[in-house]
């Protein structure tokens, strides 16, 4: 599902918190939105999944102005638990979705398998470890097989072998189920490691998009310069 | 020591022979406390989510008179009830007082803002992440209101066990409005009053501990339902 953004504006009282003139995120791509606090990464999440009201602007879904509700979703950086078993927050969508009980337990005993969830399947998911919580949330967002993904911080609680399993889930779904995901990051390793595009926002503006490669090793901007020589060198 | 031990057996006395005048005075009393609870639950439940999701101006002042009615001493709620539907009164064509009508309309009154209160602070912040999280799966608004339900369930349900609590305890509000007429609006508290007032503390003690029985049955009942799914080994709603 690819994302086209025109004349965005978002202002919290007097201050300006994004202003974007146009942006297109393509589909079945990874792009990682970076820049430094306040730049208005999160911002920008919320509004395109509907979290938030923008002041200005309009935002196409596959050329469409209504928001995808069904086909998409977001992982927050501190994901809100149902009091429940993991097994229970991992079905949620699927049960509201009206799924037949013997796929719903198919499709999270194989999602829970592949993010290493299986043992927790059956404890409270609001006792969980905060990287267990995280990897509950991406199971539960995934399991509905949403075409749009909105990632916050994805990983930032977790250890680096239950990162690197979350990031190869990330990368099949983009390569071979054609998934947009776009994502939240400080790190700017795991944009590197993880994203097809970089989207750097400064002050709320889109300074710089690009292909990754290009971003780390050739950037076009000054300010993109100045935030990677702090940042990443 | 004496009165209270003979007020025991008097209530197992008057429970097992099914006294006529006790059993009235107890169906009175749930079926006020009952229906009062039902409306100010039902309409204090909604509004105090509301009133928790929504920014807007006067919010603060709102919150303040909220909390404020939630200490209201129900002698003056009764008092402004019964000034209402007095004959002079604004409503007193609608000659409702001392029927059990005005006693449900007092006690309704007097639970609604606990109701609220009680939602309003369980809600919170808790009320926005739910309501996003519901969003970002692609939940309905029964759906999301389903899930809503279950996750302030605890405090929903404490909101009405005070609401309860503070109706089936309450005295000044219906011995006002509803006069304690015998067989039309006595209740257990008004009956315990004017026991006590004719001496006859035995009896007063005993429907004293039959109201607390009561009252201690209800309460478990909905602790019941308060517990977490798990520690209750139980299915939930919301899973079935």
């Amino acid at each position: 599902m690819e994302i086209e953004v025109d004349g965005l504006e978002k202002t919290y009282g007097a201050r300006k918190v994004l202003s974007i003139e146009h942006l297109t995120i393509p589909s079945g791509k990874i792009t990682a939105v970076v820049g430094p606090n306040g730049a208005g990464k999160t911002t920008l999440l919320s509004i395109l999944a509907g979290l938030e009201e923008k002041d200005r602007g309009r935002i196409f879904y596959d050329g469409a102005e209504k928001i995808p509700f069904q086909q998409m979703t977001m992982v927050f950086q501190k994901p809100c638990m149902i009091s429940a078993t993991v097994r229970k927050n991992i079905a949620w969508p699927l049960k509201i979705r009206g799924t037949a009980k013997a796929e719903t337990a198919e499709k999270v005993e194989r999602l829970a398998g592949e993010l290493g969830l299986t043992p927790f399947l059956d404890r409270r998911a609001d006792r969980l470890s905060a990287g267990e919580t995280q990897k509950t949330a991406f199971a539960r967002a995934l399991v509905f097989d949403p075409d749009l993904l909105f990632l916050d911080e994805p990983g930032a609680n977790m250890d680096p072998h239950a990162l690197i399993e979350m990031e190869a889930v990330i990368r099949r779904l983009a390569s071979e189920r054609n998934k947009t995901v776009l994502l939240v990051t400080h790190n700017l390793a795991q944009a590197s490691r993880l994203a097809d595009d970089v989207l750097f926002l400064s002050e709320g503006r889109a300074v710089e998009h690009c292909k990754t490669a290009d971003f780390f090793a050739c950037p076009r901007e000054e300010e993109t310069k100045r935030f990677l020589e702090i940042e990443w060198r | 020591m004496d009165i209270i031990a003979e007020g025991l057996v008097e209530a197992l006395r008057l429970i097992a022979s099914f006294d006529r005048e006790v059993f009235e005075v107890v169906l009175t009393s749930l079926y006020v406390t009952f229906v009062s609870l039902a409306i100010a639950g039902g309409a204090g439940i909604p509004a105090g989510l509301l009133i928790a999701g929504h920014r807007f101006r006067m919010k603060g002042i709102l919150m303040r008179v909220i909390y404020t009615l939630m200490g209201m001493p129900p002698v003056l709620c009764g008092l402004i009830v019964y000034v209402v539907f007095m004959r002079r009164g604004p409503l007193g064509s609608l000659s409702l007082n001392y029927t059990v009508t005005v006693m449900i309309i007092a006690q309704t009154l007097l639970i609604l803002p606990i109701i609220m209160g009680i939602t309003i602070s369980a809600a919170g912040e808790r009320q926005e992440q739910v309501r996003k999280l519901a969003r970002t799966l692609g939940a309905g608004k029964r759906q999301t209101a389903g899930l809503l339900m279950h996750e302030l369930k605890p405090g929903l349900i404490t909101a009405l066990v005070s609401g309860f609590s503070r109706g089936i305890s309450e005295v000044g509000a219906v011995m006002i409005v509803g006069g304690n007429i015998e067989g039309r609006t006595r209740t257990m508290t008004t009956y315990i009053s004017q026991l006590k007032g004719m001496g006859e503390f035995e009896r007063a003690v005993a429907v004293g501990i039959i109201l607390l029985v009561l009252s201690f049955a209800v309460n478990s009942l909905l602790y019941h339902f308060q517990k977490p799914p798990e520690s209750a080994g139980r299915k939930e709603m919301l899973w079935k």
